[in-house]
């Protein structure tokens, strides 16, 4: 087998005292979807954060496509911080849709998915165009190019910053919530997106903690709990059959308001 | 007693000469300040506890002492590192440096009024610093920028008065010069006060045009309040 696109070893990272990552191991090879579940506060922000070194890990070690990020272990066997430069010449390979999207509302939907291209990989500006317009097109925003952000809507940002993300010819496709800041019914839409980018071949992690839409995209589930990933396995078998009891109180948790509401009855109100 | 502001006729052109070192002064200590502004503001916002202490210290220390005695410590400190240099000069890099602790401050409170996830949107896609500074920080926060500097700006051309002092002769100390000559003070200064007025008219324009151009550069990109973003979105998506 291949050696995985995402090969995250012992990442620790602690906030004044407060363990956010503990450990972390988590492996994404390639043209997979790895779906990222767990309560709120349970790390996986802090995780995605730490993947694009926006926040510096305090411990363990990220390989993007075999190379080492942000850390590294020399030779002589010492640890070693990269430079600034080694970390922004990997960061393109590591594309990252953000839970607010982040596009930039002083230019076009096309102009920020170019203006990266040419700044960052140093591509002629009609060429970045032309990968632009291609992007956004096979999104289904051909009619929006010129638009501002502020003039489109949710999903249509979504799919700007998603095309941003891709000009780049990330390896590894990182998404914030991507069903969190849309209206509900758009998470079918994103779905699709989501489903066709899996079918050209790229590789995924979705945080999410909507476990109908992981269990919906994702090829293999993780379950992350106070910074540690507890569980993790093929979807179906994670949802169907979850070994972990904090799985298994988080999954009951989170499809109660499917099941029908218990009567009060004065047996359960001393509960 | 009576106002009589003939006795100024041959007095106009001492005036008018002040009024342009004035100017010339205050422009060279607004481009000079505001690069030092920029300078000390990215700095006090870079990582680390001991480069901010630096720049705080700079910031407080300009702020919390009187213009004009900053000016007298460099002008006569100077000489004490041996160095002696023409009054206009000192008192113009004096006014640039008690400038720029207000537009770094100034600068500052733009950037950290941008949501962090523009800087970090720009960082995480592989922009340097900078770049992410040029290309995303900075259009953002130009039109934010115009009206507080415009009132530093103002503040610092009257304050500027104060060089007469140390003997630059900008447009006060011409004042006291022409005051002496003529023993008319009122007719003077009520002529000074409206040529103070003037440049300081002409500066508010140029702001205010200067705001409506980086306004219109950038009316897309204003950043609205939820309901209308949702307004929005919904015809957008009504268009579509």
């Amino acid at each position: 087998m291949s050696a995985p696109i995402l090969r995250v070893s012992a990442l620790t990272k602690r906030f004044f005292g407060v363990t956010a990552l503990d450990q972390v191991y988590l492996d994404v090879r390639e043209g997979e979807i790895v779906a990222l579940i767990g309560p709120s506060g349970c790390g996986k922000s802090t995780l995605l954060r730490c993947l694009t070194w926006l926040e510096q890990p305090d411990d363990g070690f990220i390989e993007v496509t075999g190379k080492p990020f942000g850390r590294e272990l020399t030779p002589g066997g010492v640890v070693r911080r990269q430079s600034r430069r080694q970390i922004d010449a990997l960061r393109p390979k590591i594309g990252i849709v953000f839970q607010q999207f982040n596009l930039w509302p002083h230019m076009t939907a096309l102009e920020n998915v170019v203006r990266a291209q040419i700044v960052v990989r140093r591509r002629p500006r009609v060429e970045a165009i032309r990968r632009g317009e291609e992007l956004l097109e096979r999104l289904g925003l051909a009619d929006r190019m010129d638009r501002y952000p502020h003039a489109l809507s949710g999903g249509q940002k979504q799919r700007v910053a998603i095309a941003r993300a891709l000009a780049m010819d990330p390896a590894l496709m990182l998404f914030d919530e991507p069903t969190s800041a849309l209206d509900p019914e758009l998470v079918g839409e994103v779905l699709t997106v989501l489903r066709s980018l899996a079918e050209i071949g790229m590789t995924m992690l979705v945080v999410t903690h909507e476990i109908g839409f992981a269990a919906n995209v994702a090829d293999r589930i993780a379950f992350m709990d106070h910074g540690r990933i507890l569980e993790q396995g093929p979807a179906r078998e994670i949802i169907s059959a979850p070994k972990e009891p904090r799985l298994r109180s988080f999954l009951d948790l989170v499809q109660a308001d499917r099941r029908p509401i218990h009567p009060l009855t004065p047996s359960n109100i001393t509960e | 007693m009576h106002f009589d502001p003939t006795v100024l006729a041959d007095y106009w052109p001492l005036l008018l000469q002040g009024a342009w070192l004035t100017i010339q002064v205050s422009v060279a200590a607004m481009a000079i300040g505001y690069a030092a502004g920029i300078v000390v503001a990215l700095i006090a916002l870079m990582p680390g506890w001991p480069l901010r202490l630096v720049t705080a210290s700079y910031v407080e220390t300009l702020r919390n002492i009187p213009f004009i005695i900053l000016l007298f410590v460099v002008y006569y400190g100077l000489p004490f590192a041996g160095i002696r240099l023409p009054a206009t000069l000192v008192g113009t890099v004096a006014l640039a440096l008690f400038a720029s602790a207000y537009y770094a401050e100034i600068v500052r409170a733009a950037i950290l009024a941008l949501p962090r996830g523009q800087f970090e949107s720009a960082r995480a896609i592989g922009m340097s610093p900078a770049s992410a500074m040029w290309h995303v920080v900075a259009p953002q926060i130009l039109r934010a920028l115009v009206p507080p500097s415009t009132n530093m700006t103002l503040t610092m051309m009257k304050e500027s008065a104060v060089l007469s002092s140390i003997t630059v002769p900008e447009l006060t100390y011409q004042s006291l010069v022409v005051q002496g000559n003529t023993f008319a003070p009122f007719e003077v200064f009520a002529a000074v006060a409206s040529i103070y007025w003037l440049i300081a008219s002409v500066i508010a324009e140029a702001s205010r045009r200067l705001e409506r151009r980086v306004g219109t550069a950038q009316a897309e990109s204003v950043s609205r309040n939820p309901i209308a973003e949702r307004y929005l979105s919904l015809v957008a998506r009504r268009a579509s």
